[in-house]
């Protein structure tokens, strides 16, 4: 049946760049020559539409109106690389397939599918059957920070999940807790992202410090970089600006979403 | 100040002059007025217009301007032999700075009048327009160096550092080249201290506490919604493993 992958991004806390490193894979996994779906599971607050250069007023069906069966999975999903605009970065996309699938499955929605029985099979189904519409490789899906409801139903559809930490005690204490669970809910393969890594650390020394905590593959360190701060929000960075360090990281973590298909 | 002939070899050095040969710099000295000095006396004054070039002959004069408190800084010192304004003669342009006299001293005051009376003849004029530009290069040439170290640096390549001597050349203009080795300087400082930090790259000590994990974790898994989950989890997994 479905060969695709189910790709969750997830952090302990927020702001670790979960919504830029979930934008970003997906744009190189599908230069990559990979059909790639992107789950929008926060379009209130500036989410990843956002970064794909899109308005939320364009978005009219979410996946949240699939569950209720109030839409189709064609009616839903955007072609980014048919929307590119004129950014630097974005417009590399425009020969690939990339398809952005807005949805609110977070706080109030949550619950309410919750109590509407909507459950993880049918979430599993939602996100199965948007695989299988548009025959996709990946699907990648930006969670929300924290352990809630949401989230483990996330971990426990996905193929894959990396988890982006920072490194410092606080980041390290929450994320044994989410490896543990993944563990627990045998997500076959689990990646370790630090981001934002300050420039006081020895990254080799770095990765192989988290590595022994958590037994587990650190795909990639990537800095602190004032360049990705500035950028915020208005382009892919990985795209546009393919030279910088936090790029050539990224890259290396996308190198491993693949190599997975080689296994 | 006409049959002073040691004048010519310090003539010879001021720049917009040094492309000249002997007999146009004896008219230059011709037409050069002797002043004295006495210490304290002001020679050019900072916003004045420039209209005219002064060569040393003896004493000092020092050059000074205001700083942000008002008070006088001293730029520089200046001694026989040195000119001080040259480049007026050419553009006009204002005072930079001050000159004031330090001790007994006597200069030769060229005014543009008459250096503009010299430079009607086409081989004095050519051979000054050849030297402003050979001096043009030169800083060009520097800048654009300049621009290249810059550049390395940020990209936090020092290699150039090894090579710095070989990069200022003794035949250079001698501004350009005080400048560019501030430069170097400047970039050496700021290496030890970039290698400095390196040394001090913070030792990872990174601490779960054990007992904490296995509680906050017990917490989540001890759900009815995460047995269900856990559960329904490991039958989707099962069913893909078959397909
Ligand atoms: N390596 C980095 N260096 C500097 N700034 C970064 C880096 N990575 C991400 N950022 C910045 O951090 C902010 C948060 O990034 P992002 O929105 O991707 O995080 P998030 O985990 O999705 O946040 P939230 O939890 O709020 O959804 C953004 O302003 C982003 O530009
Ligand atoms: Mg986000």
């Amino acid at each position: 049946m479905n060969k695709g992958k189910i790709v969750s991004i997830h952090s302990f806390r927020g702001g670790t760049g979960k919504s830029n490193t979930t934008a970003n894979l997906a744009a190189q996994v599908a230069l990559a020559g990979k059909r790639v779906g992107v789950v929008d599971t926060d379009i209130q607050s500036p989410g990843i539409h956002v970064l794909f250069g899109l308005d939320e007023r364009k978005m009219g069906k979410t996946m949240n109106d699939f569950l209720h069966d109030k839409a189709t999975i064609r009616e839903i999903g955007l072609p980014i690389h048919e929307n590119v605009g004129g950014a630097v970065g974005l417009s590399k996309l425009k020969d690939t397939h990339i398809w952005l699938f807005p949805s609110s499955i977070s706080g109030r929605d949550i619950s309410q599918i919750l109590k509407e029985g909507v459950d993880f099979n049918k979430l599993n189904v939602g996100l199965q059957t948007t695989i299988s519409e548009f025959d996709l490789d990946y699907l990648f899906i930006d969670t929300h920070p924290g352990l809630n409801e949401e989230t483990l139903l996330s971990i426990a559809t996905s193929d894959v999940l990396i988890i982006i930490l920072r490194p410092d005690n606080q980041d390290l204490q929450g994320t044994s807790v989410t490896v543990d669970i993944a563990r627990s809910l045998d997500v076959p393969n689990l990646f370790l992202m630090i981001n934002k890594a300050l420039p006081k650390y020895d990254p080799v020394q770095l990765k192989k410090e988290i590595e022994l905590q958590f037994n587990a593959p650190v795909a990639g360190v990537l800095p602190l970089s004032f360049d990705m701060a500035d950028n915020a929000s208005s382009d892919l960075f990985s795209l546009r600006y393919p030279d910088h360090e936090w790029s050539k990281g990224l890259r290396g973590v996308a190198e491993a979403i693949l190599a997975l298909d080689n296994k | 100040m006409t049959d002073d002939v040691d004048i010519i070899p310090q003539l010879k050095k001021i720049a917009i002059f040094s492309g000249l040969s002997d007999d146009v710099l004896v008219t230059i000295a011709q037409r050069a007025t002797k002043r004295k000095l006495a210490p304290g006396d002001v020679l050019m004054k900072k916003g004045d217009p420039g209209d005219s070039l002064f060569l040393i002959h003896e004493g000092w004069v020092k050059i000074t301007t205001v700083d942000s408190k008002g008070e006088e800084l001293i730029l520089n010192k200046w001694g026989a032999g040195a000119a001080i304004g040259e480049m007026s003669l050419l553009d006009g342009g204002m005072r930079s700075a001050s000159a004031v006299a330090l001790e007994d001293t006597e200069v030769l005051e060229l005014s543009r009048e008459a250096f503009e009376e010299i430079v009607k003849s086409p081989v004095v004029s050519l051979a000054i327009i050849k030297d402003s530009t050979r001096r043009l290069r030169f800083a060009t040439t520097y800048i654009e160096r300049a621009i290249d170290l810059a550049q390395k640096i940020a990209a936090g390549d020092y290699s150039f550092l090894e090579q710095s001597q070989a990069l200022i050349n003794d035949n250079d203009d001698s501004k350009a080249a005080q400048m560019l080795s501030a430069f170097f300087t400047m970039v050496r400082k700021v290496k030890e201290r970039e290698d400095g930090l390196k040394q001090q790259l913070e030792k990872l000590t990174f601490e779960i506490d054990q007992t904490r994990r296995k509680k906050e974790f017990e917490e989540i898994t001890g759900t009815e919604f995460y047995a269900n989950l856990k559960e329904q989890a490991k039958a989707l997994r099962e069913k893909r493993a078959q397909e």
